[in-house]
């Protein structure tokens, strides 16, 4: 019975605390089905006049047809979602470098990364544009996706922690085995890091999706726009398209929640593995 | 232990790589930068250290070198409770908690711009919701949240802790998610209650994890450039602005390159020696599992 | 045999004027603007062009100002800047100094004439000196500053509407009319005026009373008695007569919804705020403009309107001046269609601005010829090297000047005391631009 109630009670907090986390994101998907002059009324309004009329979709429409937006979204994803892969990879042979072996000049590299990651990108963009510029890789996707494919401070670090939390034991047991370093890794420590590999991802990818500045001084080509790029048309001089720039937003949102939706199955309760024989 | 010379080296190619190319030489450029004068348009220009002289004079940079404490500080402590909070809350396999789990992570890609704007509704001192139900509760000389220089930067922090929770509960879930069930099966077993077992076995096992989150909130707080432009624009007059805020202003509006890279330097020293300090202190209360 | 000759001698003569034709070069110029909104109406625009240019290309890029400006400083510094680029009041100076941008005072002598545009305006894009020195780009477009006034309100409390004649002591008893406040323990309801830091609130006033904010060269501070008068006239509204709210309690709202979602009375802006006007209000009330009311301290022959250009300018390092020029004229003359053009933006060319088209007297405010007579008279800006760093600007609006005068209408600090740190602060900030006054 206890375990009942304690469920009930579960639940409502759950819920409270997701309509604490919810309305923003209400109000833009609601916004994104008014006209211009809707979206600032004082008090604010929240629905639309436009719900559950012929019109609800216009500003979908406008935003899909006349403005090419589901390109955007999809050269994002392309771009995005290489970013975060090659982040995985970088991320998690170098975490486990630094936590299990021991080389010299360890602690120098990773203070240098731990270092680099305190700069602003503002102070170091101008630089990495003027070499950019020299490589050649001006208005393709090179600049967006491989300094961060290859230089995830984030991600190495995120990775560090979790293999040095990995009992010796299971190394030793390995070590005892006969594995070499590649099968202790790939066969040992990766799999047991499915929830930070996840985490990862998820965090890469948005970080990556969310960047303006580098899009906007690299990319030239309209075909080649990302989705930050392309909400940036909704803006004027003047004033923004409100409308339509939220409209377009949540249609850009999407690809963050599918990505994070699907990895949910590798948050499941973990039971140590010891992994196989190599 | 027994990787050899190698391996280390081949496992670390990439990161060097990315680090030398993409990060090291830029980061020198901005180093030398800081000793020019230089609009970004044009061609910088030698002044020594002039720019250093300038930052500490300036009255400015001090208050905004104190706002950029005081926020990194609160915000450390607010998002990793509220982190731990919910990554506890969302631990359990309940039925539909993965609804849970993406409710709570959406403020964290809910464009800052939508974020701003409704905050600044419910802030707001003539319409908002919150002033005018503290009003009706008898509540008198109810500040401007946002307008006040005394209350904007708090409220800047809590609106940030607010949309950054649901990041640092994935953080905490994958650690939460290190720690086998066979621990709290026998603590269970021993007769620990619930709290018990937060505090003698989740707690520690978690230092490790907890300990590098809060670097990783430590170095989110000093990128709060987004959120501060959505709510406040640093304002009024620089209460609510700290260094990110201000770093990108004389970058990329002012164009003072070489000032912006002055301070990003004086930053960079300061977090990097709370850092240091923390990694010595760590020895001291991060358990380890062996 | 010779009417044979004679024929292949004209065949190859035509055949090689064709081939001559046909390898007429091909260029492509960059264009550069900052207003995404307007993009696929300046595609079309450039569509006319290329027409009436076959041997011309035009590749337009967009980006809204805030990604703009990083974008062509990067450029820049790459040695990379596109032909043709909108130019701003704000960076002309600095940019014209540095050496990035074409000086196309021979081309505007040579092709363009000058009573054709309003011509007063021009001097915004002169460097250094705005009255002599040559010109480094050109406006296509202008904005003004002008009253906005609410008539219903105005018909509510039996007031006449502004008008020409008006005396500041007109404008304050009409605001305190209008301003009301059902219960003392909460905001009024509706504020008679509005106004904060906002360059486009404060330096029409200043200039209205033949005030100056700069010095004669437009390198120091100098805020005169003139001005101070119209900064504690604006105070008083705000600390003495409560017409206008502090700056803290419009914490919350956009600046430009104050006035259309009706909670002022009356407004001054910039002219282009008409679009936003007619967005937002709609019909739910009826409004119009007037001019900003001349100052007590004003004498005959003072008169200087505030309104400035938004400009094009050419690249320095550009391959191609000529093309880039026909572009350029074509972006400011007469083809330009009206609806590229905001409402309330002025067209630099007047027959366009003239047409009733642009005037739009059938929609609100009805009046916008009045925004023209301001093009008509001398134009004073406090735009120079550094602007937006001293005077609060955009991202920036909460500093500098914007933000001193902010906190006297939150009653932080008196008139003088803002004048104080305004000297001090902006002048430490134009001698880094301007180290001779």
């Amino acid at each position: 019975m206890v375990k009942i109630y304690r469920k009930i009670a579960l639940y409502v907090l759950l819920l409270f605390v997701g309509s604490l986390t919810v309305f923003p994101f209400l109000w833009m998907v609601a916004t994104s089905f008014k006209s211009m002059g809707e979206v600032f009324r004082l008090p604010p309004t929240f629905t639309s006049s436009a719900l559950f009329t012929d019109r609800m979709w216009d500003n979908y429409r406008t935003v899909l047809d006349q403005h090419n937006f589901l390109r955007y979204v999809l050269n994002s994803v392309i771009v995005a979602g290489s970013a975060a892969l090659g982040q995985l990879f970088t991320c998690s042979l170098g975490g486990f470098a630094f936590a299990r072996m021991k080389f010299r000049g360890k602690n120098i590299v990773f203070g240098t990364l731990l270092a680099t990651m305190m700069i602003p990108v503002e102070v170091t963009i101008i630089p990495e544009y003027l070499l950019m510029l020299k490589l050649g890789w001006y208005n393709t996707y090179l600049p967006l996706i491989v300094p961060s494919m290859l230089v995830g401070s984030f991600g190495t670090f995120l990775f560090r922690g979790f293999f040095e939390n990995i009992p010796s034991s299971i190394e030793e047991a390995a070590f005892i085995d006969g594995a070499n370093p590649w099968q202790m890794f790939y066969r040992v420590f990766f799999p047991n890091a499915k929830p930070v590999s996840a985490s990862l991802i998820i965090i890469a990818f948005m970080n990556n999706w969310n960047d303006l500045l580098r899009p906007v001084i690299y990319l030239e080509s309209n075909r080649l726009y990302t989705a930050t790029m392309g909400l940036m048309q909704f803006k004027g001089a003047y004033g923004a398209q409100w409308h339509l720039l939220l409209a377009a937003s949540v249609v850009s949102v999407i690809p963050l929640i599918v990505v994070y939706i699907s990895l949910q199955k590798y948050f499941v309760s973990g039971m140590l593995t010891s992994g196989s024989k190599g | 232990m027994r990787y050899g010379k190698v391996a280390p080296w081949l496992f670390i190619t990439p990161t060097i790589l990315g680090l030398v190319f993409f990060r090291i030489g830029p980061i020198i450029a901005a180093f030398l930068a800081s000793f020019t004068s230089w609009n970004v348009f044009s061609p910088p220009q030698w002044i020594g250290t002039s720019n250093y002289v300038e930052l500490f004079n300036s009255g400015t940079f001090w208050m905004i070198l104190r706002n950029t404490l005081v926020f990194s500080l609160m915000y450390v402590m607010g998002v990793m409770v509220c982190g731990l909070f919910l990554a506890i809350l969302v631990n359990n396999r309940l039925r539909a908690i993965t609804f849970f789990r993406g409710l709570y992570y959406l403020p964290v890609i809910t464009s800052t711009v939508a974020i701003g704007v409704v905050w600044s509704w419910i802030l707001s001192p003539r319409f908002g919701v919150l002033p005018n139900v503290l009003a009706d509760l008898g509540v008198h000389n109810i500040p401007s949240f946002l307008g006040d220089s005394r209350y904007a930067l708090l409220t800047l922090v809590m609106v940030y802790i607010w949309k950054m929770s649901g990041y640092h509960m994935i953080l905490f879930l994958a650690g939460l998610q290190n720690i086998p069930e066979e621990y709290y099966e026998a603590a269970k077993i021993d007769g620990a209650t619930r709290w018990q077992s937060l505090r003698h076995i989740t707690l520690p096992l978690l230092s490790s994890t907890t300990f590098f989150i809060g670097i990783i909130a430590l170095i989110q707080s000093l990128q709060s450039f987004d959120i501060t432009m959505a709510m406040t624009e640093g304002g009024p007059n620089y209460a609510s602005a700290t260094l990110s805020f201000f770093t990108y202003i004389n970058a990329f509006v002012h164009f003072r390159m070489g000032y912006a890279s002055a301070m990003s330097f004086v930053l960079l020293i300061i977090v990097g020696v709370i850092t240091f300090i923390n990694f010595y202190a760590r020895k001291y209360w991060v358990e380890t599992v062996d | 045999m010779k009417r044979n000759l004679v024929i292949v001698l004209l065949a190859t003569l035509l055949v090689a004027s064709l081939s001559a034709f046909a390898m007429a070069e091909q260029i492509t110029l960059r264009y550069f603007m900052w207003d995404p909104e307007f993009q696929q109406m300046e595609a079309e625009l450039i569509r006319g062009f290329e027409a009436e240019n076959p041997n011309i290309k035009v590749e337009m890029t967009a980006l809204d100002p805030t990604n703009f400006w990083p974008r062509l400083a990067a450029m820049a510094a790459a040695g990379e800047l596109p032909d043709v680029f909108s130019m701003s009041t704000g960076y002309i100076d600095t940019w014209a100094r540095d050496g990035l941008l074409l000086n196309i005072q021979h081309l505007v002598d040579r092709d363009l004439n000058l009573d054709d545009y309003f011509y007063n305006v021009f001097a915004e894009d002169r460097f250094p000196n705005k009255d002599t020195s040559d010109m480094y780009a050109i406006p296509y477009a202008w904005v003004g500053s002008v009253l906005f006034y609410n008539k219903d309100m105005f018909d509510a409390a039996g007031l006449e509407y502004p008008n020409d004649d008006w005396t500041w002591d007109d404008f304050q008893n009409a605001a305190i009319a209008l301003t009301i406040q059902s219960n003392p323990n909460r905001a009024p309801e509706q504020y008679g005026f509005w106004w904060y830091g906002r360059y486009s609130h404060v330096e029409p006033w200043v200039y209205a009373n033949g005030g100056r904010i700069l010095n004669e060269n437009k390198t120091r501070i100098a805020i005169d008695d003139k001005a101070k008068e119209a900064l504690q006239f604006l105070s008083d509204l705000t600390n003495v007569h409560g017409v206008s709210m502090a700056h803290r309690d419009m914490a919350g709202m956009r600046q430009q919804d104050l006035f259309p979602l009706q909670q002022a009375a009356m407004w001054v802006d910039g002219s282009w705020m008409i679009d936003h006007v007619r967005t937002v209000a709609g019909d739910s009330f009826r409004w119009g403009i007037a001019h900003v009311p001349k100052g007590p301290s004003l004498e005959p022959g003072e008169e200087r309107s505030y309104y400035w250009p938004d400009s094009v300018g050419i690249a320095a390092t550009t391959k191609h001046e000529d093309e880039a020029w026909a572009f350029v004229k074509y972006l400011i003359g007469a083809n330009r269609p009206v609806e590229t053009y905001m409402p309330g933006k002025v067209p630099i060319y007047k027959d366009i601005a003239y047409s009733e088209e642009w005037l739009q007297q059938d929609q609100q405010p009805g009046n916008m010829e009045l925004i023209l007579e301001l093009g008509e008279t001398p134009v004073r800006t406090t735009f120079n090297m550094g602007w937006s760093e001293w005077r609060g600007y955009a991202s920036t609006g909460g500093a500098g000047m914007n933000g001193e005068l902010d906190a006297v209408t939150n009653g932080q600090q008196t008139v003088e005391q803002a004048i104080e740190n305004i000297t001090r602060d902006g002048n430490a900030v134009l001698e880094r631009y301007y180290p001779e006054p």
